[in-house]
Parts: structure tokens; C-alpha cells; sequence
């Protein structure tokens, strides 16, 4: 009985390290020109989608050296997702809106 | 009758200033729809939001344009009529089989800051 007991503990705690190292997926929408969350916290692995709430088209890219890259432009209600690949500070802008920015801080 | 004096003087101040002024609008006005002025408007437009990518002087080396491939055209050495500036500018890039990075600008700009942005690029044109 204490042996089964013990087994799903470990069990449990297993599951719960599983759960917690697990990529998450981070919502951030563009909103009246600006980005609804200016400062996001994430691991490397997580994935952050950029949804374009407004009525004029938005783009997103990033310059930083922790991760370098251009989503593209595009429209009205359409998204587009990063997959953070390393640690470091990367900040995001629309190249069409250039008082658009976020920062998006990746630890390991 | 110094006070007649002094009341005609200040009049007669009043409408020299009031002339100037309407002259001085006049001017304003006539200036707002020159070429320069619209190459001035069009360089605060193209600072704005072209800079990012085609650089500060147009040459394609903005601090964008390293993640870029192909790279941003080098607009002092374009060789594009300002009818296909404005077309590019106004339906981006893929509109005309170039680059798709290039946004399409009609949705963010008006006609005017277009028109004065394809006068700033004619005046930085290097081409003969």
C-alpha cells in the first residue's frame, strides 16, 4: 500500500514537471496601432501569436540579436506566429507603424 | 487732439499688421502647393516610414534591410517613372512581381503624403 503510495506521487510530481516545462502559447493582439501587451515574459520553445485586431494591415519583425526575424505583413483579423529559439531581449516592431513596439524577454 | 493722434497712429499700425498677415497667409498658401513643399512633406512622410528599410538617404541600407532578401532598392539610382513609384507605393511591392516585403501603403497614407513622397524621391533621383 505505502509502495503503490509512493509510486503515484512520483507519478504525480513527474506529470507536474512535464506540465510546467511544457512550451505555452502566448497570445498578443494589435490593437488601435499598439501591441495589447508591451512586456511578455516567455521561455525559449514557447510560441507567441500576433493577432491583428484592427482595420489597416500590421507586419511584425524583430532586429534583436537573441532572434532575428520579419513575419511579414498582414491584414485585418489574420495572425501570425513566432517560435522563441533562444534566451535574450527581443524587441518586436511593425514596420508599418513605427510607434509599435513590445519587448518579449526568452530565459531558458 | 493727442489723443486723436494716438488712436489714428494705432489704427493705422493695426491695418499695416492685419496686411502683412493676410499677405503672410497668402504666401503660406501660394508655398504649400509648390514642388519644394511637397518635396519637404514628402521627406517627413519617407522618414517616417520608408526610412526603416531604404535608409536615411534612400539607399536601400536602412537598418532593416539586413533581414531582407532581396534588399531594399537603392531609390537614388531608380530608373521607375513616378507612375510606377506611386503604383508601388500605393499597392506594395508583389503588385508588380517585386519584393512583397514592400507594404502597401494606400491603406496607411493619403494621396497627398503618396504624391509628396514619389516628389521627395525625384528629388534624391541620382539617375541622368
Amino acid at each position: 500500500m505505502k509502495r503503490s503510495h509512493t509510486a503515484a506521487c512520483l507519478a504525480m510530481l513527474l506529470t507536474q514537471t512535464v506540465i510546467a516545462d511544457a512550451p505555452k502559447e502566448h497570445l498578443v493582439n494589435q490593437k488601435a496601432k499598439q501591441f495589447t501587451v508591451t512586456a511578455l515574459n516567455a521561455k525559449v520553445g514557447d510560441t507567441v501569436t500576433f493577432k491583428n485586431e484592427d482595420d489597416v494591415s500590421h507586419n511584425i519583425f524583430s532586429l534583436s540579436d537573441a532572434q532575428t526575424f520579419d513575419l511579414g505583413t498582414y491584414g485585418a483579423g489574420q495572425a501570425r506566429s513566432l517560435k522563441l529559439e533562444s534566451p535574450g531581449a527581443i524587441e518586436v516592431e511593425c514596420a508599418v507603424h513605427p510607434n509599435m513596439k513590445m519587448q518579449i524577454t526568452v530565459s531558458q | 487732439m493727442k489723443f486723436f493722434n494716438q488712436t489714428l497712429k494705432s489704427g493705422v499700425a493695426g491695418l499695416g499688421l492685419a496686411a502683412l498677415a493676410l499677405i503672410g497667409t497668402a504666401r503660406a498658401e501660394e508655398f504649400r502647393t509648390t514642388e519644394d513643399a511637397s518635396v519637404v512633406r514628402g521627406s517627413i512622410v519617407f522618414k517616417t516610414y520608408c526610412i526603416l528599410c531604404h535608409g536615411a538617404n534612400g539607399e536601400g541600407d536602412g537598418r532593416a534591410s539586413k533581414i531582407h532578401d532581396p534588399k531594399p532598392a537603392n531609390l537614388t539610382l531608380s530608373f521607375l517613372s513616378d507612375a510606377q513609384k506611386e503604383i508601388i507605393i500605393r499597392k506594395g511591392g508583389a503588385s508588380v512581381g517585386r519584393s512583397a516585403v514592400m507594404p502597401a501603403w494606400g491603406e496607411h497614407l493619403t494621396s497627398e503624403q503618396i504624391t509628396d513622397v514619389v516628389a521627395y524621391l525625384r528629388k534624391i533621383n541620382r539617375q541622368p
